[in-house]
C-alpha cells in the first residue's frame, strides 16, 4: 500500500501509524510525548499533519492515526506550522524550566505574552511517559494525579512508594528531565523514597537499587549477570564471546 | 454524619468485596465508601486497588480525577456553597468570604473540630432561590452575607447539643 507524505510515495501497511511510516520514510516530525516503545498518545500534540483523503482535509495527530486508505500528508504547512507554534507557546508556559522547551520556544519564533505564571522552575509537560514506562517496569508506583491545571506526576499522597524501586526509568524516559534522581554517598534518591545502592562486582561502581536487583532475580528470570553495571556486562560477555573463538 | 474511622479495614472490607474483582466496579466502590464515610480514607483506596487488582496509584489517581471523591475528611456538616453563574451574580463570593471569616475555612477544607467542612458547587439547579446554601441535605433559600452566619450558628448550636 502505498501514500504520499510530503509529495514522496511511501510504502505503508494497513493499520500503522503515520508517524511511524514517516519515520521509517526519514521524514522528520516532532513530537515529545512519543516513545517507540508505547503506541502513540496523542497527548503533545506536537506531531500534528494535515490529511488529505479524496476531498477531505483534515488535521490528524500523527502518533495515533491509523493508515486505513490512500492519503496524501503534508507534514509542514502553514496552518500546521501555526498549530505547532501556539502548543509549543502552551509547552513553555506549562514548563519554563525546561531547557528543551526553552529551546523549541526559540525555534518555532514564539513570542511572549501576557501570561504571568509562578512556575519558573517547572520542568513536566505531562506527557505520561513516565508513568507509561513505571508501568512498564512492573511497578506502577507512580500516576497522574488531579486534573486541570493542578495535573501532575506523583506516588500516591506524595509518600515514598512501597512499590517503587528506584530503577529510575521515570526519570531515563523523560524529554525534558523533570524527575529529580539525586545519586550520592552510595545512595540514590528519587520519588522521596532512599535507595541503597549495590557496588558492580567487577568495577565496584554503584549501579542499581537492592529493590532493582531483588526484582531481576524473582523467579524465572535470568540472574547471570545480576551484579555486574552495564559496561561490565558488556565487557564479561566479549570475554566468554572470546572465549569460544 | 461521618462514622468513626477507626477500626477502618473490618469497616470498608463489606462495601469493597460485595463487587466483583474487576476494574470497572472500581469507582462504585469508591462512591460507596466516600457515601459511608463522606470521603475516601487511604486505606479504601488500598483495599480497593488490592480487590480489583490495579496499582495503588491508579486508584489514588482516579480518586483526585474527580471532584465528588474527597480525600480528606468532611465536618459533621457539609456546607456546599452554589458557585453558578446565577447564584455567583447573586453573591456567592461574599458567602464564601464569610464562611472564610467566620470558620476559617477555605472550599475543600474541614475545621479542626470537625464540625464544618466547605465546598463549592457550579450549580445546584434552584437558580430562583439564588444564591443558594446547602447543608447537608437541607437548602438555604436566598442566602445574604448576615444569613450565612445565623445558619452557621444554628448548626453549631445543634452540634453542641448533640454533644451533650
Amino acid at each position: 500500500m502505498k501514500i504520499i507524505i510530503d509529495g514522496r510515495d511511501v510504502d505503508v501497511e494497513y493499520g500503522e501509524t503515520l508517524l511511524t511510516a514517516a519515520k521509517r520514510a526519514g521524514i522528520k516530525i516532532p513530537t515529545l510525548c512519543h516513545n517507540e516503545a508505547f503506541e502513540g498518545q496523542g497527548r503533545c500534540r506536537l506531531c500534528m499533519v494535515e490529511v488529505e483523503r479524496g476531498s477531505m482535509k483534515n488535521t490528524v495527530a500523527s502518533c495515533t492515526y491509523p493508515i486505513t486508505g490512500e492519503i496524501k500528508v503534508s507534514t509542514s504547512t502553514p496552518l500546521i506550522e501555526k498549530m505547532r507554534k501556539n502548543i509549543v507557546m502552551l509547552l513553555y508556559k506549562q514548563a519554563p524550566g525546561s531547557q528543551l522547551i526553552q529551546d523549541m520556544y526559540k525555534e518555532y519564533g514564539c513570542v511572549d505574552n501576557s501570561l504571568e505564571e509562578n512556575n519558573a522552575d517547572e520542568r513536566c509537560i505531562l506527557c505520561n511517559l513516565c508513568v507509561l514506562a513505571c508501568r512498564e517496569m512492573g511497578s506502577s508506583a507512580i500516576s497522574l494525579i488531579m486534573r486541570g491545571t493542578d495535573k501532575q506526576v506523583a506516588t500516591p499522597y506524595n509518600e515514598a512508594a512501597e512499590v517503587c524501586l528506584g530503577c529510575g526509568a521515570c526519570a531515563e524516559i523523560c524529554p525534558t528531565n523533570a524527575i529529580k534522581v539525586i545519586e550520592k554517598d552510595g545512595q540514590r534518591i528519587i520519588w522521596n523514597k532512599v535507595f541503597n545502592l549495590v557496588n558492580c562486582q567487577r568495577c565496584g561502581k554503584p549501579f542499581a537499587t537492592r529493590e532493582q536487583l531483588g526484582y531481576i532475580a524473582a523467579p524465572g528470570k535470568d540472574i547471570s549477570t545480576q551484579s555486574l553495571c552495564e559496561s561490565c556486562r558488556r565487557k564479561s560477555a566479549a570475554e566468554k564471546i572470546q572465549g569460544f573463538m | 454524619m461521618a462514622e468513626d474511622v477507626s477500626n477502618t479495614e473490618d469497616m470498608i472490607s463489606p462495601i469493597v468485596t460485595a463487587y466483583p474483582r474487576e476494574k470497572r466496579y472500581i469507582l462504585a466502590m469508591m462512591q460507596d465508601v466516600q457515601k459511608k464515610y463522606n470521603y475516601l480514607p487511604k486505606e479504601a483506596l488500598k483495599m480497593i486497588a488490592k480487590h480489583a487488582e490495579v496499582p495503588f496509584s491508579q486508584t489514588y489517581s482516579m480518586a483526585t480525577f474527580y471532584k465528588a471523591f474527597s480525600l480528606i475528611p468532611k465536618g459533621r456538616y457539609n456546607i456546599r456553597v452554589c458557585d453558578g453563574t446565577a447564584c455567583h451574580i447573586k453573591g456567592s463570593a461574599v458567602l464564601i468570604d464569610q464562611i472564610y471569616n467566620n470558620l476559617g475555612i477555605k472550599p475543600g477544607e474541614t475545621t479542626e473540630d470537625k464540625v464544618f467542612s466547605l465546598e463549592t458547587v457550579n450549580c445546584l439547579g434552584a437558580c430562583a432561590i439564588a444564591p443558594v446554601v446547602m447543608v447537608n441535605d437541607t437548602v438555604h433559600a436566598k442566602v445574604t452575607s448576615s444569613g450565612i452566619l445565623k445558619i452557621i450558628e444554628k448548626y453549631r448550636g445543634d452540634a453542641g447539643d448533640e454533644d451533650v
